[in-house]
């Protein structure tokens, strides 16, 4: 398209209501075109149904889903061959193999001249491209799902927790796919639960909860908008440490690895504490001082954390 | 309708199909395994040679003569008895249901009738059977004509009654030319039933559907690639046992356009029951029963193995709204008896039951709303 739209999707008053249940609450928003727009939210906010609403496979109970600048409702079929998809929980024919299920897929949007040995490589499945689906790892077949998104060459893709249940090193395979898609200047929607992911990859993030959007903006935007303090880690401390910090006025917290951690508004903070542990004869074995992550910014507008578990808060590394 | 994407769609049924082994076996070699099972059973009703146990007491050349004859004419395959043992106790000790013992005089008596010197002189064979045998009355039966055959040939002058048969059906015909009409009905019946209900409940839980949702395939293209390959399937089926009938029971049937037309009218019936099924019964495992309970009563109530006039006169009347009955009758009527009338009048009934149950399963096929 000569004159692209400037925004991808827009959505209005989108709700969505399941029985008595609301599960999208009357949110708006848009995303830019050619950007990385991510839904952060843990279980059961609404992340599915409102992908599942823009992409097509479900309908909105009431408000406006504009995709490619054509209502959702009534022109899916000049959208859906510009569009890609990742459901979630993708799962595909046991018994066809990649390379076939693959060119099934690519057949479907007839595109007979559909780069196959190049999407292939793509999401690294070049050695497992003849073998069946059903013996691929849980991971390889994600990545396969992402692969058949891509196969119309789409404008906007959608990937719904394209990287939950991936290994580490699988999931920055991932990223980097997609941030080389984005370098193709593909919109990419994408919903995850991990905010990591969604500050390294996003140009936007919106943040939702129990079918609200509470905050949208890039992650700097976030973190600077709803934080005002900074972040004290401390390693292998004495037991006497938590003593003296809380006699500076301080609320330090033991978090699951045991470091202490302590909130602070200014740098000086750091400085004053770092002071009185060295005074009062006090050790620790290194120290990290960062600005709030997502995380924190999502705990702190919705009161609830974004993971149960804490195995899956994985740092930056 | 896209034909390149409803042949996509048929290259991986197929292929799942295939690299499938055990639904193959079932799909492809179940009903062989019955036609030749069935087959073999009852080849003997069809040929209807008789065991025939004789106790020959009088051992002359005339007795002798007698037992040949009944051999080669009454088409009997004796086995004698030892004139010394009691042959009462020996059919009881043996399980025997009939032995015809031929007494101690029936040479002599046999030459005065045959010298005409003695005009009423007769013998008498004796049967020495169990009445509680249902079989023994048959092969009795068949002995008295044998020996009213002879009698009369005896008497040396033409017989006045002749009789001729006249069969209400244009051809005479096998059980095992009854039997394979009704396996094929079955066989397509069970194989579009159910290869439906599987896939669907499968890919629906899957999430498959879901995924298939957003591509430009449609549902018409969906239903319309899964019939195909359930027709692709019910063909490649019963050529497999129509090649085996053939060469195994060398049985003579009419293939032609209505056996391909009732094979198509029993796909969409059962497509179309098989998509009604998902949508209302929507765990896997639930679907399969519903359908079990679908397919048995029509296997055994509808006249795939037997003539439903054996049964009770409410099964029979049960029997007239399950569709494979049609269906079953329809392939006889093609088949067996080339009786196109017939054919055509069970075609429109079952023509009209497909069309009803197809068009309700398409409606009830769900395409949005994955979940
Ligand atoms: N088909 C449905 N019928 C009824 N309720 C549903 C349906 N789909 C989703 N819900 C409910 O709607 C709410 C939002 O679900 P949704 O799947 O959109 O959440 P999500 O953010 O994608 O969660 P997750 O991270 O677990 O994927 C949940 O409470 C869920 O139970
Ligand atoms: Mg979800």
């Amino acid at each position: 398209m000569a004159n692209q739209a400037k925004h991808a999707i827009e959505v209005e008053n989108l709700t969505k209501r399941y029985g008595n249940l609301l599960a999208v609450n009357g949110i708006s928003f848009t995303v830019r075109t050619g950007e990385v727009f991510a839904f952060l939210g843990p279980n059961g906010a609404g992340k599915s149904t409102t992908v599942e609403i823009i992409d097509m496979i479900r309908r909105p109970t009431s408000g406006k889903v504009r995709l490619l600048g054509m209502d959702v409702t009534k022109k899916k079929r000049a959208i859906v061959p510009r569009i890609g998809v990742l459901p979630q929980d993708f799962s595909s024919f046991d018994r066809i193999t990649v390379r076939e299920t693959l060119q099934f897929y690519s057949r479907l949007f007839s595109r007979g001249n559909a780069d196959i040995d190049g999407l292939i490589e793509l999401v690294h499945l070049k050695d497992k491209a003849e073998e069946q689906y059903k013996n691929l790892s849980g991971g390889l077949q994600q990545r396969l799902g992402i692969a058949i998104a891509l196969v119309n060459d789409p404008e906007v893709v959608f990937l719904d927790e394209p990287t939950t249940g991936l290994d580490p090193r699988a999931r920055r395979e991932v990223w980097e796919v997609l941030l080389g898609l984005k370098k193709q200047g593909k919109t990419i929607f994408l919903t995850t639960h991990y905010m990591e992911e969604a500050e390294i990859l996003a140009d936007t993030v919106a943040i939702i909860s129990r079918g609200m959007i509470i905050a949208t903006g890039s992650p700097a935007e976030l973190i600077e908008n709803n934080t005002n303090y900074l972040v004290l880690t401390l390693q292998s401390v004495d037991a006497n440490v938590v003593e003296i910090i809380r006699k500076l006025g301080f609320e330090p917290v033991h978090d699951n690895h045991q470091d202490l951690k302590v909130r602070v508004e200014h740098t000086e903070d750091i400085l004053k504490t770092l002071n009185a542990i060295k005074d009062a004869g006090g050790s620790f074995l290194s120290l990290d001082v960062r600005r709030p992550n997502l995380e924190e910014v999502f705990l702190k507008l919705t009161g609830e954390a974004l993971h149960a578990g804490p195995a899956e808060n994985g740092e930056v590394g | 309708m896209k034909l390149r994407v409803i042949r996509a769609n048929l290259i991986v049924k197929l292929k799942t199909f295939y690299r499938e082994r055990t639904a193959m076996f079932f799909t492809l070699a179940f009903p062989i395994i019955l036609i030749l099972v069935f087959g073999t059973i009852f080849l003997d009703r069809d040929k209807l040679s008789l065991d025939l146990y004789v106790q020959d007491l009088d051992h002359s050349q005339a007795s002798a003569r007698f037992v040949k004859t009944l051999q080669f004419n009454g088409n009997f395959k004796i086995i004698e008895v030892d004139p010394a043992t009691d042959a009462r106790e020996y059919a009881q000790k043996h399980k025997l249901n009939l032995i015809l013992v031929i007494p101690k005089d029936f040479g002599i008596l046999h030459d005065q009738r045959a010298d005409n010197k003695t005009h009423d002189a007769s013998v008498i064979l004796r049967y020495i059977y169990d009445p509680s045998s249902t079989s023994v009355k048959t092969k009795m039966e068949y002995l008295n004509m044998e020996f009213a055959g002879m009698n009369q040939r005896m008497s040396g002058r033409p017989p006045f009654y002749r009789w001729e048969e006249t069969s209400i059906l244009n051809q005479k015909y096998r059980f095992i030319e009854f039997f394979i009409p009704g396996v094929i009905a079955m066989a397509v019946m069970i194989a579009s039933l159910f290869g439906t209900v599987n896939m669907n409940t499968e890919l629906l839980q899957k999430g498959i559907i879901r995924k298939l949702s957003t591509t430009p395939i449609t549902r018409t293209d969906w239903i319309l690639s899964n019939i195909l390959y359930q027709f692709a399937l019910a063909i490649i089926s019963t050529i497999a046992m129509l090649l085996v009938s053939y060469w195994v029971f060398h049985v003579e049937l009419h293939i032609n356009g209505w056996l391909l037309g009732f094979i198509l009218l029993d796909v969409f019936a059962f497509v179309g029951i098989g998509m009604i099924l998902t949508r209302f019964v929507q765990e896997a495992q639930s679907a399969v029963a519903a359908a079990n309970a679908i397919v048995f009563p029509m296997m055994f109530l509808s006249g795939s193995f037997f003539p439903i006039e054996m049964m009770p006169g409410f099964l029979q009347t049960f029997a007239r709204v399950l569709p494979l009955y049609y269906i079953n009758e329809g392939l006889r009527a093609s088949m067996i008896f080339s009786d196109n009338l017939a054919a055509l009048r069970y075609a429109a009934i079952i023509g009209a039951f497909a069309a009803v149950f197809f068009t309700l399963g398409i409606t009830a096929t769900k395409w949005e709303e994955g979940k």
